[in-house]
């Protein structure tokens, strides 16, 4: 059997601004995952740097080291690669006031 | 279901299945449609996205909250993993952390042939434990609903839509009682070009109780402790109704159940869809869990 590989989308068109993170994803079953961000629309104002984080339940976050750009232009995307996660992962960032974007968080990930 | 009444390839295969560590937890029709241990992966649950024309903007918002089933192994911050029951993994819809939210997870097919139909599942809910209380009362439901279509040849086609769910509890009363819903919500047109409609058929008014329809599910002691319950539904493609509907130990009448109904739409032929979700009463994520997954047919 080809080993599992999966894409979730985890954040549809969600207007992220001030602190914003993705919902938890449970994905101790995959060795690595990528993480990309793509902006649906113009971004207002300047665009923050996104980390990765890590957490042993899925309510207490952590950063896990790696982080991308959040795209300063319509349809640009960003990703991170991560492995070694542990079971939970998600993507936060902390916007500038008055700093938006409406984003499509999409995890890719491979046993 | 005992074999001792049966004889010939009804006993063979009874017996085939009921030597099969798998299946033999299920009592399916003769023809296996699916068969979904979470072990081998999502089998085909992906999210039910909203419909949409030229922009994302157009989803209507309750569709827009939903995302995507995951593979959990129930992992507890108290006790670890829990697991599922007989492989570390289970199916997760997981809702947004706000009173009312709701996510859904759809398998999509078509059939070959209007006759029975059997759904069957091992499932269990429970609220993300951000709390050391026993927060029975944190999940406003669980259910399922098929979206049926007949086939365009057929003279009576119609898009049927069963819908049934676990009412666990309504603004914090706890009231664990099973629901269908009939009635039909409002379509919505998507865009401009006239090809696309949605409707928020899950939507939180119209539902009606099932007859003695409460029952208390086993829901355990505290929030990080769950415990599997097996679930049947039988619908005939044939009459557009249900057949039988159980729980557990308790079996439930459904002479007087019906299903949305609408006309047929005009690319739908001979859909057999099939839908789990998971609604929050406070700002806290539930959880619906499904262990395994079987979908059979008679034909």
């Amino acid at each position: 059997m080809l080993p599992e590989n999966f894409t979730a989308i985890v954040a549809r068109n969600e207007p992220w601004s001030g602190k914003s993170a993705s919902e938890p994803y449970e994905a101790g079953w995959a060795r690595e995952a990528v993480i990309f961000v793509r902006a649906l629309k113009a971004p207002v104002g300047r665009m923050p740097t996104a980390w990765v984080e890590i957490s042993p339940d899925g309510m207490h976050w952590m950063r896990e080291g790696t982080s991308l750009e959040i795209p300063s232009v319509k349809d640009g995307i960003a990703a991170a690669r991560v492995a070694h996660f542990g079971n939970w992962l998600r993507l936060a960032a902390e916007f500038e006031d008055g700093a938006e974007v409406p984003v499509l968080v999409t995890i890719h990930l491979k046993a | 279901m005992s074999n001792t009444q049966l004889s010939g390839p009804e006993a063979l295969r009874t017996a085939l299945i009921s030597a099969d560590p798998a299946l033999s937890r299920f009592d399916p029709l003769p023809r296996i449609i699916s068969l979904d241990r979470f072990s081998t992966g999502h089998c085909g649950w992906s999210q039910l996205v909203g419909n949409y024309e030229d922009s994302l903007d157009s989803m209507l918002p309750a569709y827009a909250q939903h995302s995507s089933a995951m593979l959990s192994t129930l992992a507890h911050w108290d006790a670890g993993s829990h697991g599922g029951m007989d492989s570390s993994y289970a199916l997760k819809v997981a809702t947004h952390p706000r009173p009312g939210a709701r996510n859904v997870a759809i398998k999509r097919f078509t059939f070959r042939k209007r006759g029975p139909i059997r759904f069957e599942l091992y499932f269990t809910f429970k609220p993300e434990a951000t709390e050391l209380k026993l927060s029975e009362t944190d999940v406003r439901s669980v259910g399922f609903l098929f979206d049926l279509q007949g086939g365009d040849r057929d003279a009576d086609a119609e898009r049927v839509m069963p819908h049934i769910r676990f009412l666990n509890a309504s603004d914090g009363q706890f009231l664990q009682k099973w629901q269908f819903k009939r009635r039909n919500e409002t379509f919505t047109r998507i865009g401009t070009d006239d090809k696309t409609v949605s409707h928020d058929h899950l939507g939180p008014n119209g539902w009606e109780d099932f007859p003695d329809g409460v029952q208390r599910l086993c829901y355990n002691e505290i929030p990080t402790k769950v415990n599997w319950s097996y679930l049947r539904f039988d619908f005939d493609l044939e009459t557009m109704r249900p057949t039988a509907f159980s729980c557990n130990d308790r079996s439930f009448d459904v002479s007087g159940f019906d299903s949305m109904r609408m006309p047929a739409m005009k690319n739908l032929w001979c859909m057999l869809n099939f839908c789990l979700f998971a609604e929050t009463d406070v700002a806290k994520r539930a959880f619906l869990y499904v262990d395994s997954v079987c979908i059979s047919g008679d034909f």
